[in-house]
C-alpha cells in the first residue's frame, strides 16, 4: 500500500515538474520545437510495471516446469537402468519394512561420494525404491510416499536472496571503493609519499604477453636455423 | 655460526573469512561466531577469550543468523534450513527445512520454548523447541515483503519484525500483525531505493529500536506505534544492533566500521526523564561491522575485516588494568601447519584443500641474524582438494613424510606418499571406527596414527604398508563428553598425551595401551602440550598463559614447575593476549623449551634463573650489548624474540 502511494506521488510530481520545465523552456527560447514531451500517464507506467512483474513470474514458473520435466526424465532413465539390477523379491520386502526416515536419509547420503562398497549397494537399492515410489501413488499395502528433495527451485530463491544482499552491500549507490584505492590514497597523503599500491599491474594483458613470448622464441629459432 | 638455522616460510597464504553473525550466551560466557564460509567458532570469554571449538563449514551452508537456546546452538541461513549443532562432537546435529525460502533471521523467546525465523517469502515461522529437535508450530500472518530481522519482547507475547520500508509488530499468540511502523527512506539519491531495516531490538518497556540501511537508528514506541526519536548515525547502513542485558546500553554497528553506543540516561543529573543518548563511537574495524554482541562489561564486534574485537567499556571495568584492554582475535588459536621433521616437508591446511611443500635448502654460513642464501627454493609438491561438501577439520603428516591424513565431519581419508613424496595414493580400506576425527597425530616412527573421536576417546590405528588396521580405542576414566583438541605422541613412542576442552589432560601408555595418569585439572583450557624426548616431562601451556611441567615417570609436577608456580610468572608474560599454540624442544640442549604465540617466539632455558617480577622481561636486545659476566646476572630463563612477524608454526 505504502509503496504504491509513494510511487504515485513520485511519478505524478515528476510529470508535473517536466511539464513546468518544458513550458518554461518554450517561453524562453521560442524554439521551433514547441511540442511538449510525451506525457506518460500513471496508468501506462502502472500497466508497464505490472506487465514486467507478470513476465518475471511467468519466466520463474516456466523455469520450474522445465526443471520438473528434466527431473522426471532423469527419474525414468534411472528406473530403466535399475531394472537390470533388480534384486529378489524377499530382499526388497526386507527393505520395505525399513522406516521412511532412513530412506530419506539414505537418499541424501546417496548424493555424497564417499561410501563403503557394501553400503553403496544397499543405498542404490533404496534410491531405486523411492524413485519408483515417487511416481507410483499406489498407497496399498505398506508403501510410503515421499517427495524427492526439491533443490532446484530452492536455489533460484537462494540466488535471488544472495543477489539482493550483494546489490545492497556492494551494488550501485553503496559508495564503496577498493582497498587498492584506499591504500594508494594513504600512500600519497601520508608523511613519506610513495607510489600507489600496485602501480604496475603485473597481470595486465598476460595473454598477449605470452603470445609475444612465443612469437619471439619462434623468430629467434628461425634466425638460428639458416646459420646452423 | 648461530644456534639455529631458521626457515622463514612466507608462502602459507592463509586467508581468514569474514564474520557474519554472532551470539553471546551470558550464562555460560561463550560467544558463538559464524563465518562467511559456514564455519562456526566458540570462544570462551571466561578463559582469556580462548577459541575453544571450531566447527568447520560446508559448501552449501551460508549462515545468516545464530541463536543460543540454553546450551543449544541454532543457526539459520540462506539455504532455507535451521541447523542445530552438536557442540560435543563438533558437527551439525540435524537440519530442518523451513520451507519459506532463504531465512534471514532467527530468534528465540526468553523462556526458551519457541524459535521464530524470518523468511524471504514474508512469513515468520514459529517452531517449538523440544528435547531433541524442533517442530514446526505455525506461521504468523504472511507479509508482502521479506522479513530481515526479528526481535521478541522479553515477555514472549510480541514480536517486532524489520522488513523493507517498515516494521511490523505481531502478537505472538494470535499471529496477527497489530502495528505497522513506516520507516522513512534516505534523502537524496537513496530516496528511490527501499530502506531495509537490517536489525531491530524490542525492549521490555515496549520501546523498539531499529537500525536501517539509510543510516538511522530510530526509537519507536511499540504501544502506540509512533516514532520517538531518529538519530542519523552514518551515511551508510546500520547493519547490526545489540542491547545489554539490563537494557541501559545499546550499540549499533555500521558499514563504515564504526560502532556507536547509545545509553539510556537522563540529560540532567538526578532527573527522572531518561532517554537514549548517543555517547561513544568506536572505530576498531576497517570494513563493515556485521555482527555485534553486548556483554555485561564489553562490546564485541566482528565483520568483514575478519577480526573479532572485544572492547571493554570503561564504566564497567577498572581503567588501565588488563581487563580493560582492547582485545583483537585475528588468527585461529590452533595450528594449521604440520611439519614432517625428518623429511623436511610442510603441510598447510586450508578449508578446501591441503598443500604439501618441501622446504628449501641452504648451506651457507653466517653470523647470527644473517639471512643465508637459498640454494634450493621451496617447492610445492602436492595440492590435494577435498572431496565432498564439508570443509577440512584437521590434517596431519607423518614425520617420515610417507603418510598424509585429513578428516572432515563426515569422512576420513588416508593417503600414502611415495616416490620421494611426489605420488600420492589413497588408502581405501579404512577401519570402520575411523569415521571422522577432531584431531590427528602420527607417532614419531610413523607406525601408528592417533585420531581423536567422540567423547574424549582416541582411536589408535596401526599403519602397515599399504593398509591400516584398527588397534585400540583409548578412553579416559572421567567419561568426559568434550572433544579432544590436542594430541601429542612422545619421541620414544611410549606415551600419548591428550587434552580436551574440559581442561583435562590424560596420558596413555602406548606399550600397554591403557591410561597411565591424569594431570590434575587446572581451571584453564590447555592450548599446547608436548612431551620432552629425553626427560619424559609433559609441558602444558594454558589459555591464561600458565605453564606447567609434569613428570610422567613420577606422576607429579617437577621441581622446576613448582619453583615457577611459587615465584609466579612475570606480569608481562601473563598480559600477552594470544595463546601459545606450539611447544617444541631443542635436540641439542635438553634444558630448552621453545614456545610461540601469534606475536613472538620464546625459548625458556630451564638452567637459568627465573625472572623476578621487577626485572625487565624483554631483555634480549640489551643483553647483547652487555659484556659477558654481566650478561649472566641479568639473563633469565625467558628469552623472547619478536623478529619474526606472526609466526603460525
Amino acid at each position: 500500500m505504502a509503496k504504491k502511494q509513494r510511487g504515485k506521488s513520485a511519478s505524478s510530481s515528476k510529470t508535473a515538474d517536466i511539464k513546468q520545465q518544458t513550458d518554461h523552456f518554450s517561453l524562453m527560447l521560442e524554439s521551433s520545437d514547441d511540442e511538449a514531451p510525451e506525457e506518460v500517464t500513471f496508468e501506462d507506467s502502472k500497466a508497464e510495471a505490472l506487465r514486467s512483474m507478470k513476465q518475471a513470474l511467468d519466466t520463474a514458473r516456466r523455469e520450474k516446469e522445465q526443471l520438473k520435466e528434466k527431473r522426471r526424465k532423469r527419474q525414468e532413465l534411472f528406473q530403466e537402468q535399475k531394472k537390470r539390477k533388480l534384486l529378489p523379491a524377499d530382499v526388497l520386502e526386507e527393505i520395505d519394512s525399513a522406516p521412511s526416515q532412513t530412506q530419506k536419509q539414505c537418499q541424501e547420503d546417496a548424493e555424497e561420494e564417499e561410501q563403503e562398497a557394501e553400503e553403496d549397494e544397499q543405498r542404490k537399492k533404496k534410491r531405486k525404491r523411492s524413485g519408483k515410489l515417487a511416481h507410483a501413488r499406489n498407497l496399498k499395502g505398506n508403501y510410503t510416499v515421499q517427495t524427492a528433495k526439491e533443490r532446484e527451485s530452492a536455489s533460484f530463491q537462494q540466488q535471488a536472496a544472495e543477489d539482493f544482499l550483494q546489490s545492497r552491500m556492494y551494488g550501485p549507490g553503496s559508495c564503496r571503493t577498493t582497498s587498492n584505492e584506499l591504500l594508494s590514497l594513504q600512500n600519497k597523503t601520508g608523511r613519506n609519499k610513495s607510489a600507489a599500491v600496485q602501480f604496475v599491474k603485473k597481470d595486465w594483458a598476460c595473454n598477449e604477453k605470452a603470445k609475444a613470448e612465443k612469437l619471439k622464441k619462434r623468430w629467434v629459432h628461425k634466425q638460428q636455423i639458416p646459420s646452423c | 655460526m648461530g644456534e639455529f638455522k631458521v626457515h622463514r616460510v612466507r608462502f602459507f597464504d592463509y586467508m581468514p573469512t569474514a564474520i557474519r553473525a554472532m551470539a553471546f550466551n551470558s550464562r555460560t560466557e561463550r560467544l558463538a561466531l559464524a563465518r562467511a564460509d559456514g564455519a562456526l567458532e566458540i570462544f570462551n570469554f571466561a578463559d582469556n577469550y580462548f577459541q575453544e571449538k571450531v566447527i568447520p563449514g560446508q559448501d552449501g551452508r551460508a549462515v545468516e543468523a545464530l541463536c543460543w537456546v540454553g546450551q543449544r546452538l541454532f543457526s539459520a541461513g540462506l539455504n532455507g534450513e535451521i541447523t542445530e549443532y552438536d557442540l560435543e562432537n563438533l558437527r551439525p546435529r540435524y537440519t530442518v527445512e523451513a520451507y519459506g525460502g532463504p531465512i534471514w533471521t532467527i530468534s528465540s523467546n526468553s523462556q526458551g520454548t519457541l524459535l521464530a525465523v524470518g523468511c524471504e517469502d514474508g512469513t515468520v515461522k514459529m517452531f517449538e523447541i523440544l528435547e531433541e529437535r524442533i517442530q514446526f508450530q505455525r506461521n504468523l500472518d504472511r507479509q508482502k515483503g521479506r522479513i530481515i530481522s526479528l526481535s521478541w519482547h522479553p515477555s514472549g507475547t510480541l514480536i517486532a519484525a524489520g522488513m523493507m520500508d517498515m516494521i511490523r509488530i505481531f502478537d505472538a499468540e494470535t499471529g496477527r500483525a497489530t502495528h505497522r511502523l513506516l520507516v522513512e527512506r534516505g534523502v537524496g539519491a537513496s530516496k528511490s531505493k527501499e530502506v531495509v531495516v537490517w536489525s531491530i531490538v524490542f525492549l521490555s518497556d515496549h520501546t523498539i529500536v531499529s537500525g536501517d540501511s539509510a543510516g538511522k537508528v530510530q526509537i519507536w514506541d511499540g504501544v502506540t506505534g509512533t516514532l520517538v526519536r531518529t538519530q542519523l548515525v552514518t551515511k551508510w547502513d546500520v547493519l547490526a544492533l545489540s542491547v545489554s542485558n539490563d537494557e541501559s546500553s545499546l550499540v549499533a554497528g555500521t558499514s563504515e566500521g564504526t560502532v556507536v553506543q547509545f545509553q539510556f540516561i537522563s540529560s540532567t543529573v538526578g532527573q527522572q526523564d531518561k532517554e537514549w543518548v548517543r555517547t561513544r563511537t568506536f572505530k576498531n574495524h576497517s570494513h563493515d561491522v556485521r555482527a555485534l554482541a553486548h556483554t555485561e562489561t564489553a562490546v564485541v564486534s566482528g565483520g568483514m575485516d575478519t577480526q573479532l574485537v572485544v572492547r571493554p567499556l570503561l564504566d564497567k571495568v577498572e581503567k588501565n588494568t588488563q581487563e580493560s584492554a582492547l582485545r583483537k582475535m585475528t588468527l585461529p588459536h590452533r595450528s594449521l601447519v604440520c611439519c614432517a621433521k625428518k623429511a623436511g616437508l610442510l603441510l598447510f591446511q586450508f578449508p578446501d584443500h591441503l598443500e604439501l611443500w618441501r622446504l628449501g635448502e641452504s648451506d651457507g654460513h653466517g653470523k647470527p641474524g644473517d639471512s643465508l642464501p637459498v640454494k634450493r627454493k621451496p617447492e610445492k609438491l602436492i595440492q590435494l582438494k577435498r572431496k565432498g561438501e564439508d570443509h577440512i577439520c584437521c590434517s596431519a603428516l607423518s614425520p617420515c613424510g610417507g603418510w598424509l591424513a585429513y578428516s572432515t565431519v563426515t569422512s576420513f581419508r588416508l593417503y600414502r606418499l611415495q616416490n620421494n613424496n611426489i605420488s600420492i595414493t589413497k588408502v581405501s580400506k579404512l577401519p570402520k571406527d575411523l569415521r571422522s576425527a577432531h584431531q590427528l597425530c602420527f607417532s614419531p616412527d610413523s607406525s601408528k596414527l592417533f585420531a581423536s573421536s567422540s567423547h574424549s576417546s582416541v582411536i589408535v590405528v596401526a599403519l602397515n604398508q599399504p593398509e591400516c588396521k584398527y588397534l585400540h580405542t583409548l578412553k579416559p576414566k572421567s567419561g568426559s563428553r568434550q572433544p579432544v583438541h590436542l594430541l601429542f605422541a612422545s619421541e620414544d613412542g611410549k606415551w600419548l598425551a591428550t587434552a580436551n576442552t574440559d581442561c583435562e589432560i590424560h596420558v596413555y601408555n602406548l606399550d600397554k595401551l591403557k591410561l597411565h595418569c591424569t594431570v590434575p585439572v587446572y581451571s584453564s583450557c590447555p592450548t599446547a602440550i608436548a612431551i620432552h624426548p629425553t626427560t619424559s616431562n609433559l609441558v602444558a601451556v594454558h589459555a591464561d598463559q600458565q605453564i606447567f611441567e609434569f613428570s610422567l615417570v613420577q606422576k607429579e609436577y617437577t621441581e622446576w614447575s613448582r619453583k615457577l608456580q611459587k615465584q609466579g610468572l612475570h606480569s608481562l608474560w601473563l598480559e600477552r593476549d594470544t595463546p601459545i599454540t606450539h611447544v617444541a624442544f631443542n635436540p641439542q640442549n635438553p634444558a630448552h623449551i621453545i614456545l610461540h604465540d601469534t606475536f613472538m617466539f620464546c625459548i625458556i632455558d630451564q638452567s637459568l634463573p627465573l625472572p623476578e617480577a621487577k626485572t625487565p622481561f624483554y631483555n634480549q636486545m640489551t643483553l647483547r650489548s652487555l659484556p659477558e659476566p654481566q650478561r649472566i646476572i641479568h639473563s633469565h630463563a625467558f628469552k623472547i624474540c619478536k623478529n619474526f612477524q606472526v609466526p603460525l608454526y
